[in-house]
């Protein structure tokens, strides 16, 4: 593809950009699904890193589509459906979960928008962040950008202007709350806009000008004056003050308002600082912008970033952020289209690669298992034991604040990225005793159980086979079934055998890769 | 009845293990503990961190004014130590006065009970979360925690913590085990629990059919990654916890009545009495807090005096039955034991008879671990309301307790590539060690 090659002279040729990003725009209309993108993931990828590993087997495949974009397994019925598709299954499954095809279309959508807005969130405000609020507006906010497929720039641009909005404008607070649920300090929020857009983390040059990269108290306080007007809602009013607009003080210093990697401050002559800021920031000219962009979608969805330090991107050498700034021109050449790159990265080969126990070295080809967020292990379970949903049902779980619980204390303690598994005591007790799970494995409580249990025409291998679809989206090896089989005979009574069900599915959702993606 | 069967077996279990390693095969980790303790060779250290969010009032406890506006009805009590005098609410501790070091001159600067609870638990100024530091708990698991304890190195006894507070950039190995007390309703007699510690509605064939399932799925996973290996340490942890029921720890009946008794029967009196228990089974750092009674907090803004009153008479037998516990097992020369909260109150009584929050002039108490007690650190003026002498910082003081644990505490841990000292710039108070 010339496009691609040419793409690389980058983002001071602007002249010629014009010109390339016409024909990108129209390779790009044909390419509607993703496909020639996928394609050119593939190329570039096997220049970079080599052949691609082997592909992943169907059901392991469609495990991680289900849980990467919807945020829960798959159902054994869509299991089912699955397996029917043709030839090109993957293909489609793929397009039905990212542009909402089929029957189950709107409720897709609306999964996958739920869940995008739930991994933007924890970008947004990792574990650990202090919060003045509760996120959950903000999180409903980026689940209706994502839904009205609002391009990624102008999703990002959105956060950086936090606009002043009325209040009766309620489809914009969440502009407003991430703003405020920091803190409401220009500083805080200038840090964060870094490290979520740029993959900067300026922030340690708020005291001190930062000892191992090059950044400098003036470009921290630089970037932390466009925001010097705003003050915080919440709090004891008479310490907070806003200040001028442009300007910062911090120990006696004056700070003037000024982009990274720039020494010249930004003209004061304009009322719309901030408007330049964001332009700056989300622009499709800007590499540190794009190559955070995709690099954080690329870690989503194959465990590991194109550029593993995705907030430090600015420490990496050239050699080893090419591909992620290729790869970002290219996303910013489609418009930002954040649908198209999901189906392509789930398209590529390195998505589907069979996943790997350990990386080679830092810039080889890694594709990790993933563990599983606490959302997601909540909604797996409530899809895989056929739980109540019904808002109307008075014991869904997930309305009588069974899954907020279970989620906060799975959060307690959670990785820092996808493949970092970091439970501890506290959530394995939670696992093996909590409520969930022994109503789960109990045949009187249990919906799964019981459908297991009293399906008429039921063999005990189709009994164990449906479990372990339903729980691992898998079926048993051949020496699981003989181990099974013996395990299950040793019980010889009835009421033994169906308790035995019952330690079988309490051991498949305990298991390791039940909180993981393999 | 299928999990006191459980339960039983345990014991029986534990039994068994335990007459094995008095016969020479050490598979259990207290057994060869007391074994040790029975050779005179000392004791792993310890501590216990008994705290009191809200702030309390140095003024009714450990730093009275009688005699002065400021003092208020409190009136002050002669302890142990001739010249050294407590609030009449302390008069328990008062006779623990050689084992106790008071430090009378703490000046903190942060007032606010979110940012003082960060510098007091951390040892580090909030800093907009830039780094994600570890409390003093997680800093000492993580330097004293034993690889062969049936039990986490950091248990925390509380009703509720700040979740932000925790192991920071040290991982979740290093979180603290929470242990609530759902009432303090003396009724309940204080029923500590770790939650989901007792398998439900399964007995003792069923719990080995699910460690056998659980085992031969693990053996199926092809490709074994770090996260395979932590997910199965994790578990058999939790797995050794829920078989021994916490290695036994939390069987609080076990005690003599009395001696509970005299702990108290409140949530924070039994969890005093756990946190040793703990520490016998070598657990490194405990926490034990006390927020609140029936009645009062802490934090008295509003009627300060009554509340107060009302705490110290949960804290006064609690802390001294503790003192006097860990004593008579000849655990305290091993055991520190820190007395704080956030921060102190303000002096001046304010026009609801209550106190505000007070950073500037405050007093928190050190006692244990071969510390030189019966002194008094520093001192603060005749109305209480700045410090007369050696004002002591949160950094000075996490030295001191670090370096009191055998932990240097200038240090590093890696907060990915960047070095962390345990403690920022600041010395131990020499006169404590």
């Amino acid at each position: 593809m010339n496009c691609s090659k040419s793409i690389r002279v980058g983002f001071i040729h602007l002249g010629c950009y014009v010109t390339l990003l016409c024909a990108c725009l129209s390779s790009s209309r044909a390419d509607s699904r993703g496909d020639e993108f996928a394609q050119w993931l593939n190329q570039r990828g096997a220049e970079i890193w080599g052949k691609s590993p082997d592909k992943c087997d169907d059901l392991t495949f469609v495990r991680r589509v289900y849980l990467d974009l919807l945020g829960r397994v798959p159902s054994v019925a869509e299991l089912r459906d699955f397996e029917q598709l043709g030839g090109d299954r993957r293909q489609r499954i793929i397009e039905a979960l990212v542009f909402g095809e089929g029957e189950r279309a709107d409720r897709y959508l609306r999964l996958s928008a739920e869940h995008l807005a739930r991994q933007w969130r924890q970008v947004l405000l990792p574990n650990g962040s202090s919060v003045l609020a509760s996120a959950v507006g903000l999180e409903n906010w980026l689940a209706t950008q994502f839904k009205n497929e609002v391009p990624y720039n102008e999703l990002m641009r959105r956060l950086v202007l936090v606009q002043e909005v009325s209040a009766t404008d309620s489809s914009l607070t969440g502009q407003l709350n991430y703003f405020q649920l920091l803190g409401g300090l220009p500083e805080t929020y200038a840090g964060n806009i870094s490290r979520v857009m740029l993959g900067v983390r300026i922030e340690c040059a708020q005291c001190h000008d930062h000892p191992f990269t090059q950044w400098k108290q003036a470009d921290f306080w630089g970037l932390a004056a466009f925001y010097s007007d705003l003050k915080a809602v919440t709090g004891d009013d008479t310490t907070s003050k806003a200040g001028t607009l442009g300007k910062i003080q911090f120990e006696d210093k004056e700070y003037v308002a000024k982009f990274l990697w720039s020494a010249a401050p930004v003209a004061q002559n304009t009322l719309a600082l901030r408007t330049r800021l964001a332009e700056w920031v989300a622009s499709k000219d800007n590499p540190n912008f794009s190559a955070t962009a995709v690099n954080r979608f690329w870690q989503h969805l194959v465990g590991r970033g194109l550029y593993p330090d995705i907030e430090n991107l600015d420490t990496a050498k050239p050699e080893e952020r090419r591909f992620a700034d290729e790869f970002g021109r290219r996303f910013a050449d489609d418009g930002f289209n954040v649908r198209r790159l999901l189906a392509a990265i789930c398209k590529s080969d390195w998505y589907q690669a069979e996943s790997q126990p350990e990386a080679i070295d830092a810039l080889a080809f890694y594709r990790p298992m993933k563990t599983v967020s606490p959302e997601q292990v909540f909604d797996s379970m409530e899809e895989s034991l056929h739980l109540p949903i019904s808002r109307v049902d008075p014991t869904a779980p997930r309305y009588t604040g069974e899954r907020l619980q279970l989620i906060s204390r799975l959060n307690e303690s959670s990785g820092r990225s996808p493949a970092d598994y970091a439970a501890g005591i506290p959530q394995a007790l939670l696992m093996m005793n909590g409520r969930l799970t022994n109503e789960a494995v109990n045949l009187e409580s249990s919906r799964l159980l019981r459908s297991v249990a009293e399906a008429p025409f039921f063999e005990t291998q189709d009994r164990v086979e449906t479990l372990y679809l339903s729980v691992l989206t898998r079926r048993p090896t051949v020496d699981e079934t003989k181990a099974i089989n013996a395990f299950l005979d040793s019980h010889t009574d009835e009421v033994a055998r169906k308790r035995a069900m019952g330690e079988l599915l309490w051991a498949l959702l305990n298991s390791p890769e039940f909180v993981l993606c393999r | 009845m299928s999990i006191k069967r459980f339960e039983a077996f345990s014991r029986r279990d534990l039994l068994r293990i335990s007459a094995a390693s008095v016969a020479g095969i050490s598979c259990s980790s207290w057994m060869p503990r007391l074994l040790q303790a029975a050779a005179d060779k000392p004791l792993p250290k310890a501590c216990i961190l008994l705290w009191m969010p809200g702030g309390p009032s140095q003024l009714e406890t450990l730093d009275p004014k009688p005699g002065h506006a400021n003092g208020g009805p409190t009136k002050s009590l002669a302890t142990s130590v001739a010249g050294i005098h407590l609030a009449e609410n302390l008069p328990g501790v008062a006779k623990q006065m050689d084992d106790i070091a008071l430090i009378r001159s703490m000046k903190t600067r942060e007032g606010d009970h979110a940012r003082a609870t960060q510098l007091m638990m951390t040892g580090y100024k909030p800093m907009g979360g830039a780094v994600n530091y570890p409390v003093l708990g997680s800093m000492v698991a993580q330097r004293l925690q034993s690889e062969s304890s049936q039990l986490p190195g950091f248990v925390s006894i509380s009703p509720f913590r700040i979740s932000e507070l925790g192991p920071g950039f040290l991982g979740p190995k290093y979180a603290p085990l929470q242990v609530s007390g759902a009432s303090n309703d003396p009724n309940s007699r204080a029923n500590l629990t770790v939650e989901n510690l007792a398998p439900v509605g399964v007995d003792v064939k069923g719990m080995s059919d699910r460690q056998h399932l659980l085992s031969m799925l693990r053996g199926s996973i092809k490709a074994s990654s770090e996260s395979v290996t932590k997910h199965a340490s994790i578990y058999d942890a939790a797995l050794r916890m829920v078989e021994t029921n916490g290695d036994g720890a939390f069987n609080l009946d076990d005690e003599p009545a009395a001696l509970r008794d005299a702990y108290g029967r409140s949530r924070f009196g039994q969890g005093c009495l756990l946190a040793r228990r703990l520490v016998e089974r070598g657990v490194p750092f405990v926490e034990v807090a006390l927020d609140a009674t029936a009645n009062a907090t802490w934090d008295s803004h509003v009627n300060n005096f009554a509340a107060v009153k009302s705490l110290c008479e949960v804290l006064d037998p609690a802390w001294s039955t503790l003192m006097t516990d860990l004593r008579d097992r000849g655990m305290l020369e091993s055991t520190l034991v820190i007395w704080m909260g956030e921060f102190g109150r303000t002096p001046k009584i304010n026009a609801t008879t209550g106190r505000d929050h007070f950073p500037d002039a405050w007093s928190v108490a050190l006692a244990g671990a071969k510390i030189k007690g019966g002194q008094v650190i520093g001192s603060t003026t005749p109305d209480g309301q700045e410090v007369k002498d050696r004002p002591v910082s949160a950094g000075e003081l996490f030295a001191t307790a670090l370096e009191l644990l055998g932990i240097d505490s200038q240090s590093s841990n890696m907060n990915g590539d960047r070095p962390i000292t345990l403690v920022d710039a600041a010395k131990p108070i020499t006169e404590l060690i």
